[in-house]
């Protein structure tokens, strides 16, 4: 017999079937940032994914912004284009109307202020920003997708974030030792630190792998490093 | 030229056949009526000083104010028809505020400045859509004064939109002489402490009446203090140095 009635549903639970659109999607990955004394060093997987599949092995989501400093983002990269995009018309006008490149800590307030200001509708992004301070000195922010930052010295979000974060606590800011002088590390030191950390979530991370591209920026300009992972 | 007047200084927004704007040059002649303002700029800081027209003994001198704070690190003296440069102020003010909120910095001297003279040409009928505050000039020019990474800045907005920037510089009734003046005396080493006395000897010599402490206001901006009015006190103190 037809089933006829308004619930078209074969369950033996009479439930009204749903036709819901969600705006949002987490397309994975993971993105670090460490603040070194006089660079800053910006990391993130190229895999791009959604559920159980791989979109593209190689669509970058760290991004060299036109003041200097890079951009780390996580979470849905329409999203992450969308508010790419946004910042780097901000950054012209800036350069336009005050006759300056945006410093990082200007930037890191108006990033706030951005995401912020889609409150009640927001932009799905994890960013973390990275770049040199108007003192020469590394700096590191780390964003929620409503624009609460933090200033920090290191810092991993995204989907392997939670196995990545307590290794660079322990490698980069030396946490849990004993009888250790602490430091700062070198540029050298802290991207083979980068290339552990992905390379260790690459294992256990499903949405974690394929390249990495290590962004390390100096007074003198970015280098860009391109690493490959394991793509299973 | 003033047979030519007649037609074309009616619109603010037409321009007479040799390419002028008569409402804004008469605008600018309004300010030749204002007080006299002086700004120096030295390496320490900028100096503002205005003269006040008291007209009365019954007049309270206190409540006649010329120069007023645009943030902590920027100040501003005025000449003309001082009411208009509420709007302006107002104006100056919020965009420093807005600055300091999206970037978390503070405003760049030349970016108020400008800011400021955006406003000034927004008068008449107003581009489509948006609707215009003012149907006619500001009657009022500006010395803005402040600190920023730049250093000390001395910057002059007229009521044309036009700004420039100034080592020294006088606006106002007395504004020939006193420039002359600051032409004259006016080094690049000069002290703040001696451009507070130079402000002042310049007042003096083309203010109708005898100046005291009551009749003249001084204000500094340094990049220790930020925009600070001096008081009858301080002022006091700088005109015994005159002499």
């Amino acid at each position: 017999m037809p089933i006829t009635h308004e619930y078209q549903s074969a369950s033996p639970v009479k439930a009204p079937v749903e036709h819901r659109f969600s705006p949002y999607t987490d397309n994975g990955g993971t993105a670090l940032a460490v603040a070194g004394e006089d660079f800053c060093v910006v990391a993130g997987d190229t895999r791009q994914s959604e559920g159980y599949h791989i979109n593209s092995r190689y669509q970058p989501k760290v991004f060299q912004l036109s003041n200097g400093s890079v951009l780390a983002t996580g979470g849905m990269y329409a999203d992450a284009v969308t508010l790419v995009k946004r910042l780097e018309q901000r950054l012209e006008w800036y350069y336009h109307q005050h006759e300056k490149k945006m410093s990082v800590d200007a930037l890191a307030q108006m990033l706030s202020v951005i995401l912020y200001h889609k409150r009640f509708f927001p932009y799905y992004v994890w960013n973390t920003l990275g770049g040199i301070d108007g003192n020469g000195k590394g700096c590191v922010f780390s964003y929620d997708p409503v624009g609460n930052y933090e200033k920090h010295h290191w810092n991993c979000t995204g989907s392997a974030g939670h196995l990545i974060q307590p290794f660079l606590d322990n490698q980069i800011g030396f946490k849990h030792m004993q009888g250790i002088q602490r430091r700062f590390l070198t540029p050298e030191e802290v991207v083979r630190i980068v290339k552990d950390s992905f390379t260790s979530a690459t294992e256990r991370d499903i949405y974690t792998g394929d390249y990495v591209e290590i962004f390390i920026v100096t007074a003198g300009g970015i280098d860009v490093q391109r690493v490959p992972l394991k793509r299973d | 030229m003033f047979l030519t007047r007649s037609e074309y200084d009616r619109g603010v927004n037409t321009f007479s056949p040799e390419g002028r704007l008569f409402q804004v040059e008469y605008a600018i002649e309004a300010i030749k009526l204002g007080s006299t303002a002086v700004g120096i700029q030295t390496s320490e800081g900028v100096v503002l000083a205005v003269e006040k027209r008291v007209t009365s003994s019954l007049l309270e001198p206190s409540s006649i104010e010329k120069i007023l704070e645009i943030d902590a690190h920027l100040g501003c003296a005025m000449s003309g028809l001082t009411a208009d440069s509420r709007t302006m102020i107002d104006h100056a003010r919020v965009e420093a505020q807005n600055h300091w909120f999206t970037y978390n910095e503070k405003i760049k001297v030349e970016s108020v400045t400008q800011a400021v003279c955006d406003l000034a040409l927004r008068f008449g009928e107003g581009a489509e859509g948006e609707e215009s505050i003012m149907s006619r000039p500001f009657g009022v020019a500006l010395l803005i004064a402040g600190v920023d990474e730049k250093g000390p800045q001395l910057f002059h907005a007229d009521p044309s939109g036009t700004f420039m920037r100034y080592d020294a510089k006088a606006i106002g009734s007395g504004s020939e002489g006193a420039q002359g003046e600051l032409q004259e005396h006016y080094n690049k080493s000069l002290t703040l402490k001696e451009a507070e006395v130079l402000a002042l000897r310049v007042l003096k010599q083309v203010m109708e009446e005898k100046l005291n402490a009551t009749n003249v206001q001084l204000a500094t901006v340094t990049a220790e203090k930020g925009f600070r009015i001096h008081n009858e006190e301080e002022t006091a103190a700088v005109i015994t140095q005159l002499a």
